[in-house]
């Protein structure tokens, strides 16, 4: 028989049992919209994450004091990075292109006028707008003297403007932060958010000025940093972290009482998480599979012992074995594409649901996700359609004819 | 996966030797066990039918009759013997074999129409065509409605239909590719007198344009009908009758 025919019985089976049909192809629906879905938003993930990185800065890393866990670490004594690390690092670290020390502060108090926010401070160096690539564009940025002498001036982020009310022209203006007068000298480049958060919510101040509002931080500072060139990101932790550990006196078997985290890093911890899902998306593929496999070969099997005298009469005009196998294969896999083409619609549709949530990263459904998704279902319609359409296939024609 | 499409009608009906009988069986014998017990359906049968004859197959139930017509129809093989069809040895044929042959040379009528419920009575003429991969599969089933009265009802479904209308698809079906043997199983068994005769008035038709018809019944009134008798009892047959009445036909 010739494969034409055979699609269209299959499909016009498919059509005069359509609820049957439906109800069987369900878990083939939920396995291939739940890898429609999942890979479409890890994707989006991956897409959205990527950006953020290169916004974050170009092989930057940062470092900061940090008690390590466990026994060993509540052996070790004051946890600190002082500002003499930090000058240690940008004179001893060859592979590092800039270095800016940070002192940040989740919820500094920012006054204009009457209004009054609160807001992430940042003190940092001239060089922290190459690092994070994070320039200004309106003003100017900071100057290696703002930095040197401690001078009373901030940069703002573009969030702050709008949660004040202000524009463009309190460049030359005076903030209160913290009770001081700062002079504003100039805004920051729109960023955008990430995950929901603003990353243009902030204040820059030099990091000299921030240590003397803050001095308590003159122990605990950070350190941002820029590797200089991809390749030199590992080579400049090394130096890094042997530095730290010799400047902080630790021995061999001591842990590190500070941590290092680059761009590189936060990738694998995100790559990490987005391969959990994808092994909980084939969990749940994989379930919903067999689930929906054993649906269509009992339906398949009650189609088969519904039309046994079909099956006679198709043998007695000419039909051979491989002929019945063929049509009750094809309309197994019928079940099943059709099964999976109404998953990918059903993923397509929750991912532009998904889409339309603000907050929500823009999901894109790679072309081989569709693939993938015809693919398993027409592989589960082949697997589970055998045995029915075997035991189609190998019926007696005589028998079959009798069947009542 | 398909075999060569038919081109013309050689295929379907050889070019033989018209003295080639259509059937020859020779110490035909089915045995299969039921139970503990080998049954014995037939016990060596010899018949030879020659082309264009209307032959009635009778006996009573249990004779080995439907064992008989299921060899002859190539549904099934016999334990021992050998046979012929259009000269060609069927007897030790592969089921794939056996099936070309069915689709090729056999046309089944069956007492219950067997008409697939859900397709238009010419997608059903069709079927057979499908699997031989004929040309012009629409054309050749239209040309079997018409020859069996069907032209307006081919676009209907089987339950749209009288059960003569029915058995009229059924033959068409038969017809279409042209076989060598009809073979009809009961096929008024279904249909009440007047529809019955008409049926058989359609087999006296088709034998006057040269089918060759076996016709099984245990009716005694549609194997009067027929030119030639055989009645098969305990798996042997009883008797072979001729009665000459080439003009009894109405």
């Amino acid at each position: 028989m010739m494969i034409l025919p055979n699609v269209q019985n299959a499909l016009e089976q498919l059509w005069s049992h359509k609820l049957r049909s439906l109800l069987t192809v369900l878990g083939i629906i939920i396995a291939v919209t739940s890898t429609i879905t999942v890979v479409g938003v890890i994707q989006g993930f991956t897409t959205y994450v990527a950006e953020f990185l290169q916004g974050l800065g170009t092989n930057a890393m940062w470092v900061w004091p940090e008690r390590p866990p466990g026994e060993a670490g509540k052996r070790l004594g004051r946890i600190e990075l002082d500002e003499h690390d930090v000058e240690a690092i940008e004179r001893g670290c060859p592979a590092l292109a800039r270095v800016s020390p940070l002192v940040v502060r989740q919820t500094a108090k920012l006054r204009y006028g009457r209004e009054e926010i609160t807001i992430p401070i940042e003190g940092c160096s001239a060089e922290y707008h190459a690092i994070r690539n994070f320039p200004v564009n309106v003003g100017r940025p900071f100057a290696v003297v703002d930095v040197e002498r401690a001078h009373q001036v901030c940069v703002v982020g573009r969030e702050v403007l709008r949660k004040l009310n202000l524009d463009e022209d309190i460049v030359g203006d005076f903030l209160l932060l913290q009770g001081r007068r700062f002079r504003v000298i100039g805004i920051l480049e729109e960023k955008g958010s990430f995950l929901g958060n603003s990353q243009d919510n902030l204040v820059l101040v030099p990091y000299t000025m921030a240590l003397k509002i803050y001095p308590s931080a003159r122990r605990k500072m950070a350190i941002t940093a820029q590797a200089v060139s991809e390749k030199a990101v590992p080579e400049a932790r090394a130096q890094i972290v042997n530095l730290l550990r010799r400047r902080h006196a630790l021995s061999a078997y001591q842990p590190n009482d500070f941590n290092v985290l680059t761009q590189d890093e936060i990738l694998e911890a995100f790559n990490k998480m987005s391969l959990v899902a994808t092994v909980v998306l084939a969990g749940i593929v994989g379930i919903s599979l067999l689930v929906g496999g054993i649906g269509i070969m009992n339906v398949m099997l009650v189609s088969v012992t519904e039309r046994t005298r079909e099956i006679g009469l198709r043998k007695a005009v000419g039909a051979r074995r491989r002929d019945i196998l063929l049509q009750f294969l094809t309309e197994a896999v019928a079940l099943s594409v059709v099964g999976g083409g109404l998953g990918i619609a059903l993923g397509y549709a929750l991912c532009s649901l998904a889409s339309l949530h603000p907050q929500m990263v823009d999901v894109v459904v790679p072309w081989w996700a569709v693939a993938l998704g015809f693919g398993i279902s027409a592989t589960t319609g082949v697997v589970f359609g055998l045995v029915p359409a075997a035991k189609a296939a190998l019926l007696n024609p005589i028998d079959a004819l009798r069947h009542e | 996966m398909r075999d060569k499409p038919i081109v013309n009608d050689s295929m379907a009906a050889p070019a033989l030797d018209p003295a080639t009988p259509v059937i020859r069986l020779e110490g035909i014998t089915k045995e299969y066990p039921m139970g503990e017990e080998l049954v014995r359906a037939l016990k060596g049968v010899d018949l030879t039918i020659g082309r264009n004859e209307l032959v009635a197959v009778m006996g009573p139930s249990g004779s080995g009759k439907s064992t008989l017509m299921n060899i002859l129809g190539c549904l099934d093989v016999p334990t021992a013997g050998r046979y012929w069809l259009d000269g060609e040895d069927v007897a030790g044929m592969t089921q794939s074999a056996l099936a070309r042959v069915r689709g090729r040379r056999i046309g089944f009528v069956f007492q219950t129409f067997e008409l697939l419920p859900r397709q238009t009575a010419l997608r059903n003429v069709e079927l057979p065509l499908t699997y031989t991969g004929a040309l012009d599969r629409r054309g050749r089933a239209v040309e079997a409605l018409e020859r069996v009265g069907l032209a307006d009802r081919m676009s209907h479904r089987p339950s749209q239909m009288s059960g003569g209308q029915r058995q009229r698809v059924a033959i068409a079906r038969a017809l279409v590719q042209r076989p060598s043997l009809l073979l009809a199983d009961e096929p008024t068994g279904n249909l009440d007198t007047q529809t019955g005769d008409e049926i058989l008035n359609l087999f006296a038709d088709l034998h006057r344009e040269g089918q060759t018809i076996v016709i099984v019944t245990h009716e005694p009134d549609v194997a009067a009908r027929c030119e030639r008798i055989v009645r098969i009892r305990d798996g042997m047959v009883e008797s072979d009758t001729t009665t000459e009445q080439p003009d009894a036909l109405p």
